[in-house]
């Protein structure tokens, strides 16, 4: 691949944001250039620019646009966009997340799996796993990659509501739902741990670029 | 203090939104008809951002436990204070014991109620806006019940008295203008025809998260789903299904549908004030 093929490209995403894709495929090393650009520009600290939002293979950049154009937000930023990453890395924080292994679909997952129950609590908790996006729900994390023997597709009629705190895979990802919401993951287990707290300093406890772990405890 | 006598379905308060927390996760919130809310708090002398009630659906019965200063606007509704029918757009003065009687919503979507002074309840994560789905900010986080009492914020400014805004807002029946979305490309020259050319009804499945459009449905040329990217309020995605969907204020941060289209900003009051049942249909302005 040329270098040119390389350059990110920056699209309008309406009036008042751009979108800055790096990538046509998620991969943890896109993830890493994505979050180093987007720390770039933050850093950059445009008072037209409202939020920075990396994702798994673009930066959304939201701006004011009575303070900006399209134009002049893509020109501001290209700079940055496009620095060589010299051995860019993540400002990588391990979070140990304790999980009872109680949830509703284990037995399911381990019988879909080949596994036994034992088989699928330890594949689960025997890796570190990193946070590639945040996205879906308010401290929601999409954390990768689990083990091959672990993969299966998303439930087929997704679950309407599934309680915060659940812990769940779906494909080669894993996570915890923060909320109360509606999920089609698969729940094999379950944490204290509270993923969301809006009056905590940050809010979220994992952010993209962190790594994790699950702590099997006792039910 | 506000008292809610009678609360309708939905009823939450709102101010411009929660900015910088997209990146966890937090979609920006806020009133869904910001225009009408910025003009509301310049009618009564609020700063732009003054929290006010996003009234939706049906009537219901507010009190006012002091005097005030109260205008609303948005929706067309049929209000009264103490029986005497009270006019959009315009600031008027209430006394302790004073109800406002919303007896229905007539056309349109959101009713908004604001009082001089803003409602003050807690800013959380920088915002007054209710998040639904995370049970934030507004009042505890949830839609407003009957029995709730809402405090009004201080206003030192003089009693801007009887103003009555002169470019109130015509009811507009217009098509909503959009720009090309970033996936503009992976939709051929029919799909664009028929994105452009169809009447769309806004679906009764629709919410402060998204609106669904029913009428027609789009196919497109690429991969059912793009690896997740950031999104935007006001953009039309376009999901396996083909029916569209445009995502609103408390809709996800991230989503992989292509995006055929985003409505411009200086439209997306106009269109969120379409409600169940109404039709839409969009102009390219690029």
């Amino acid at each position: 691949m040329t270098a040119a093929d390389d350059a990110p490209i920056i699209v309008r995403l309406g009036d008042d944001a751009l979108i800055i894709t790096f990538a046509q495929s998620i991969s943890w090393d896109v993830g890493v250039r994505v979050r180093a650009a987007a720390m770039r520009i933050r850093n950059m600290q445009i008072n037209s620019v409202i939020d920075v939002v990396p994702a798994y293979t673009t930066i959304a950049v939201y701006f004011d646009c009575v303070l900006t154009s399209f134009e002049s937000a893509a020109a501001a930023i290209a700079a940055a966009v496009n620095m060589a990453e010299e051995g860019a890395q993540d400002h990588s924080t391990l979070i140990e997340i304790p999980v009872r292994y109680d949830g509703a679909d284990l037995s399911e997952v381990a019988e879909r799996t080949g596994l036994t129950i034992e088989g699928v609590i330890e594949l689960h908790s025997s890796r570190t796993y990193r946070a590639y996006m945040s996205g879906f729900a308010p401290g929601f994390t999409y954390l990768g990659e689990l083990d091959d023997a672990l993969v299966l597709p998303r439930r087929a009629v997704p679950r309407v509501h599934v309680a915060a705190g659940s812990v769940a895979i779906a494909g080669a990802q894993t996570s915890v739902y923060p909320l109360n919401t509606p999920g089609g993951w698969h729940l094999i287990g379950t944490t204290s741990a509270v993923m969301f707290d809006a009056l905590r300093d940050p809010p979220a406890l994992v952010r993209a670029g962190d790594s994790v772990r699950f702590v099997r405890v006792d039910s | 203090m506000i008292t809610v006598l009678v609360a309708p379905p939905f009823a939450t308060v709102q101010d411009l939104g929660r900015t910088g927390y997209r990146d966890v996760g937090v979609p920006v919130s806020g009133l869904a008809d910001r225009d009408s809310g910025i003009a509301l708090n310049s009618l009564l002398g609020n700063d732009s951002n003054a929290a006010m009630i996003e009234w939706a659906v049906a009537g219901g019965v507010l009190r006012f436990d002091s005097s005030a200063i109260v205008a609303v606007g948005g929706a067309d509704a049929t209000c009264f204070v103490n029986g005497r029918e009270l006019s959009p757009w315009t600031a008027i003065e209430v006394s302790t014991g004073d109800e406002l009687r919303i007896e229905r919503i007539i056309r349109r979507r959101f009713l908004l109620v604001a009082v001089r002074g803003g409602v003050d309840v807690p800013s959380i994560m920088g915002s007054r806006s209710t998040l639904l789905s995370a049970a934030i900010g507004g009042f505890n986080g949830r839609r407003l019940r009957a029995g709730d009492r809402l405090p009004i914020g201080d206003s030192e400014l003089a009693a801007p008295g009887s103003v009555t805004l002169l470019t109130q807002r015509a009811v507009n029946d217009d098509a909503v203008h959009a720009r090309r979305g970033p996936q503009a490309m992976l939709f051929d020259d029919r799909a664009w025809t028929t994105f452009l050319g169809t009447n769309f009804t806004v679906s009764r499945a629709s919410d402060r998260t998204g609106y669904r459009l029913e009428g027609v449905t789009l196919t497109h040329g690429g991969a059912a789903s793009l690896p997740s990217e950031p999104t935007c309020v006001g953009a039309i995605q376009v999901p396996d299904g083909g029916s569209p969907i445009v995502i609103m204020n408390d809709g996800p941060t991230v989503g992989g549908y292509p995006k055929i289209a985003v409505i411009r900003s200086s439209w997306l009051s106009r269109f969120a004030q379409r409600a169940p049942g109404d039709t839409v249909r969009f102009v390219l302005d690029d």
